[in-house]
């Protein structure tokens, strides 16, 4: 009697119970064994299979089971059962991996333009771009940088080739962002408040500090009244939102061709507090920003009237800023772009 | 340049130590790079401005530092007395233009005994970094740095038979043997001073050889000129050349100093070698005037945000070299000769500002309105970046010069734009496309034993477009390797391939609100059509064509996007959409179907079948592998239909959803599962 050996029913239901994980599998369960044509319905409509003498110990055998198997249904249930209030004790360990969701990394140069940006532009700037292929004019003329002159040495410049054809200009990758004053200039009318970052390109040897490319923002605000003493103002703002509140901003005559009076700023060492250390050569003080009233050639050159509008300009190396911000102490680190890099910011 | 705290006192009364000088000089705009103790004196290196070639000598740096310490200076008399014995000889000084040398002066001095040089002299020359050579040329190279006037001692007697100096351009194949024993070829870019036959000297870069003052000189001229500025540095240029001289010459001499300083190396040089000056000679234009600027206080007070008087302004220009009148509200300001950079009022408002002191100027902020001009380039990159970190891509920044060997395997790149002078290999060309870039980085972390890349870039590439320049930012992806997957019932392992990449694309789609793209496939790659322009090109790179990026045994998929048209196509604004009101029926489809059918062709077969009931449908599930026959794959679609006016009936969907079916088993020689 195969089809009624009731002991690998019993065998079968534990194997079946062992696999019951969920409200759903427990259904399945039950409709197995308990439904209307389940495994124990059968078994009761074929009693009449049964030897009579067997059958009162077989009817017995069968409701035991059916017991077992209500009582395992109703324990199982209030286990799985939401409202039970108590989750079952070893369904989850958190001790595993969160299951991640992989969120990826702004790079670190973009972090900082980011912010700088930010800076500025809650300061009533706006960020515009420029091209990076530019024209002699639009790089030195412009700004008031002769062609040959000396000053035009901290502007070494990689030239393009002529196009195929009758291409009259020269053409230039742009060696600061400044030529963006010249165009933006050129096409609107103060009062202007803007900052422009952007990709800028120098034929420096490559060394820990030095790049062939590298990044800068350049900024400048052009109205009526526009004063010296604002250029330090907003730049303050700046250095202290940038670096912290403790740091202190020095202001020191320099020569820029494009501006009259130009200053180079100073903080005070990040990494030492000003005591000196070799971030800083001994000095206390970290060169981190040029700036300067436009000079009124500039003006000249892009039709605003030097007599009746004024304002400042300031130009910074992005990656010499993140450095110092993140302590990197080599830029070419910046366009490696390892993963293990990258995902530190 | 580099200079010492004693030499400076000889021109200057210095009241304070080295280190307070050192940070005086720093704060009016002559940057102190280092202070050294040696040999009882201190070595300054600072920092001299391009504009500032009068800070390029002691005298100047010691004017400055009266100016700015408030003390007396010791400057050199304009006119010196000469004793000299006139000779009989004559010397004949030809400019050939006066552009290119506005003046020249010779003096001859004759019965000098050339050898070693007094030890106070060499010392001082020794602690700038000057090599001392004899007691002639040590004196002209001592005056230089005194003065910055740049000098020359030639041999007399080595001068042709003919005493002539003729100022002119070098003939083309003529060359020189200078001092420093290399033979220079010339050209007539090339100013030179030369004797009736041959260049003797390249004009304000350096001496012939053959005219070089040695032990056995009795005899010598003494030059001292102006030469034009540019003419020197595109000489010295071509030439690879950069002397002391040509540093001064290029950035502009003094007319007057000519004269003080040839005098005070002759007086310093009869003194020490002995010798008497016999004759002196000078050919060119007299000097320039001195300028005069009306200065308006009341505006540069305006410019720098702090009241200056005149009386104030006065006493700041007066010691640093200007003449100065008051006249009426302002000052009347005669510029001395040696501040050729100041040219107009600005120039003084500097000068004001710089002596006065930067620290001293108030900090203030504008008063300012918000912009009204629509200048600004708008977050939109900000925010694409922004999503794609969320979908899980590294931000990358790769150079945009490149290698153009990297480009090998790369097919339809346009021309691209050279780079006239690069330093090297690596910079020779602006890229034309972002992928070999991005695959530069894939390799590097492959090397570096990274599994899981997934790297982005947004930045321009260029190209020649009919005889012009183009440059336009897109956006590049790359992913290689293996994303692994935590999930609840385990961990899954996957290849990232081109399927991640589209996901990527099409999220991006969906958030910029674009829509009726077209994936359109053709072998291992696939291209992007937006509004029936190809907007983006999506590969499959494998064995080969990664070999130059050191990638093996990898599948990269990479993609490239034109950013304008993303962002020209972007619909930001939203709309509210009602949720559908009627509920709708939900049917799966899973088919047998031959591997090389597109899902995207099955969908549209299933649209079009489904009419406007079916609001949804797409791809459920799909596999491959056990219980899939070979060359097929099984495709689950889900189909929901939906009426916006009702509740549909079983009964409407049924034959709807079986002429589907149909569609599919007809069309596809699909099996229904």
């Amino acid at each position: 009697m195969p089809g009624f050996d009731l002991d690998a029913v019993k065998n079968q239901i534990e194997q079946d119970a062992a696999t019951v994980d969920s409200l759903l599998k427990l259904e399945e369960l039950r409709v197995k064994y308990l439904g209307r044509k389940g495994v124990l319905a059968e078994l009761t409509a074929g009693i009449g299979a049964v030897p009579p003498q067997e059958r009162a110990g077989f009817g017995q055998k069968v409701n035991v089971l059916k017991n077992t198997l209500n009582a395992l249904v109703a324990e199982k249930q209030k286990l799985f059962s939401p409202r039970s209030g108590q989750s079952p004790a070893s369904s989850f360990d958190i001790g595993m991996p969160g299951i991640n969701q992989n969120l990826g990394h702004l790079h670190p140069i973009t972090q900082v333009v980011d912010e700088i940006c930010g800076i500025f532009t809650s300061m009533g700037f706006v960020a515009v771009s420029g091209p990076e292929i530019e024209t002699e004019y639009n790089n030195f003329t412009g700004l008031n940088i002769p062609l040959e002159h000396p000053s035009r040495e901290a502007f070494d410049t990689f030239y393009l080739k002529p196009a195929g054809g009758n291409q009259r200009q020269r053409y230039l990758l742009r060696s600061h962002t400044s030529p963006v004053q010249v165009r933006v200039m050129k096409t609107a009318k103060p009062p202007l408040a803007v900052v422009v970052p952007g990709r800028v390109y120098r034929p420096d040897a490559v060394d820990a500090s030095h790049l062939f490319m590298f990044h800068q923002i350049e900024g400048f605000m052009v109205d009526k009244g526009i004063r010296f003493s604002d250029l330090k103002g907003v730049l303050d703002v700046f250095v202290k939102r940038v670096f912290g509140k403790d740091v202190k901003t020095r202001f020191r005559p320099h020569f820029f061709p494009f501006t009259e009076p130009s200053a180079e700023v100073d903080v005070s060492c990040i990494i030492c507090k000003g005591k000196g250390c070799s971030v800083c050569g001994k000095k206390g003080w970290l060169e981190i920003l040029g700036s300067g009233m436009i000079h009124p050639n500039v003006f000249k050159n892009v039709g605003y009237e030097p007599k009746k509008y004024s304002g400042f300009a300031f130009g910074m190396g992005i990656e010499r800023i993140a450095m110092l911000k993140y302590g990197i102490n080599d830029i070419r680190l910046f366009f490696e772009n390892d993963l293990r890099f990258l995902r530190q910011f | 340049m580099k200079t010492t705290y004693q030499w400076l006192k000889d021109f200057v009364e210095i009241k304070v130590g080295p280190e307070k000088l050192a940070d005086k000089l720093t704060m009016a705009g002559i940057e102190v790079k280092s202070i050294q103790a040696a040999g009882g004196d201190f070595v300054f290196e600072v920092e001299i401005t391009s504009n500032r070639p009068d800070w390029l000598s002691v005298a100047g740096l010691a004017r400055e530092i009266a100016a700015i310490t408030k003390t007396r200076g010791r400057q050199p008399a304009a006119q010196v007395k000469l004793k000299y014995k006139k000779g009989k000889e004559n010397l004949g000084i030809l400019i050939k233009d006066k552009k290119d040398c506005p003046l020249y002066t010779a003096k001859i001095i004759r019965g000098v005994k050339v050898g070693p040089t007094p030890d106070w002299l060499a010392k001082r020359l020794e602690l700038i970094g000057c090599r001392s050579i004899n007691n002639v040329v040590d004196i002209t190279n001592y005056i230089l740095f005194t003065y910055g006037q740049p000098l020359h001692a030639f041999d007399l007697d080595k001068i042709g038979h003919k005493a002539e100096i003729v100022v002119r351009r070098a003939k083309k194949q003529e060359e020189i043997l200078t001092i420093d024993g290399v033979k220079k070829p010339l050209d007539e870019n090339i100013l030179v001073i030369a004797d009736q036959a041959k260049p003797i000297a390249i004009a304000g870069v350096m001496g012939g050889k053959d005219t070089e003052v040695d032990g056995s000189t009795k005899n010598i001229l003494l030059e001292a000129a102006i030469f034009d500025p540019v003419v020197i540095r595109r000489g010295r240029q071509k030439l690879g050349m950069q002397t002391d001289s040509s540093y001064r010459f290029e950035r502009g001499v003094d007319h007057q100093t000519v004269n003080i300083a040839s005098v005070a190396a002759a007086n310093l040089i009869c003194q020490v070698c002995g010798g008497e000056l016999t004759l002196v000679k000078a050919a060119g234009n007299r000097g320039p005037q001195e300028k005069e600027i009306i200065l308006n206080l009341e505006k540069v007070s305006r410019l720098l945000g702090v009241d200056i008087s005149s009386a104030q302004a006065k006493k700041i220009l007066d010691p640093l070299g200007f003449k100065t009148r008051l006249s009426g509200p302002g000052l009347k300001v005669s510029v001395p000769l040696f501040r050729q950079d100041v040219k107009q009022e600005a120039d003084l408002s500097e000068e004001i500002s710089r002596i006065y002191g930067y620290e001293n100027i108030p900090l203030t902020l504008p008063a300012f309105y918000p912009q009204n001009q629509d200048l600004a380039a708008g977050n939109f990159i900000s925010s694409l970046k922004n999503m794609l970190t969320g979908l899980g891509l590294n931000e990358a920044i790769t150079y945009s010069l490149i290698d153009r060997r990297i480009l090998q395997g790369f097919s339809g790149l346009p021309t691209v734009i050279e780079v006239e002078n690069p330093l090297s290999q690596e910079q020779e060309i602006l890229r034309p496309s972002i992928l070999p870039s991005l695959l530069k980085c894939v390799g590097h972390n492959l090397n570096q034993k990274q599994e899981d890349i997934r790297l982005f870039e947004i930045g321009k590439i260029y190209r020649q477009d009919q005889g012009d320049f183009k440059e336009e930012p897109v956006l590049g992806l790359a992913l290689c390797g293996t994303a692994s997957i935590y999930l609840e019932g385990g961990t899954v392992k996957d290849n990232l391939g081109i399927l991640y990449l589209k996901g990527i694309i099409e999220n991006i789609f969906l958030r910029l609100g674009i829509s009726g793209w077209e994936f359109k496939q053709s072998g291992n790659q696939a291209e992007v059509y937006l509004a029936g322009k190809k907007i983006a090109e999506l590969f499959d790179l494998s064995g080969k064509q990664l070999e130059l990026f050191e990638i093996k045994n990898k599948h990269v998929a990479c993609a490239w996007l034109c950013l304008e048209s993303l962002e020209n196509s972007a619909k930001l604004e939203k709309k509210y959409v009602k949720p559908a009101l009627y509920p709708g029926i939900a049917r799966d489809i899973s088919l047998l179907v031959k591997e090389r059918v597109s899902a995207a062709d099955l969908l549209k077969a299933v649209k079009q079948a489904g009419t406007a009931l079916l609001a949804e449908s797409a791809v459920r599930d799909y596999y491959k592998g056990k219980q899939v026959p070979e060359g097929f794959r099984s495709i689950t679609i889900t189909c929901l239909y939906r009426s916006p006016e009702r509740t549909l009936t079983e009964a409407e969907v049924n034959p709807l959803h079986a002429s589907v079916c149909q569609a599919l088993t007809a069309g596809f020689q699909a099996q229904i599962r």
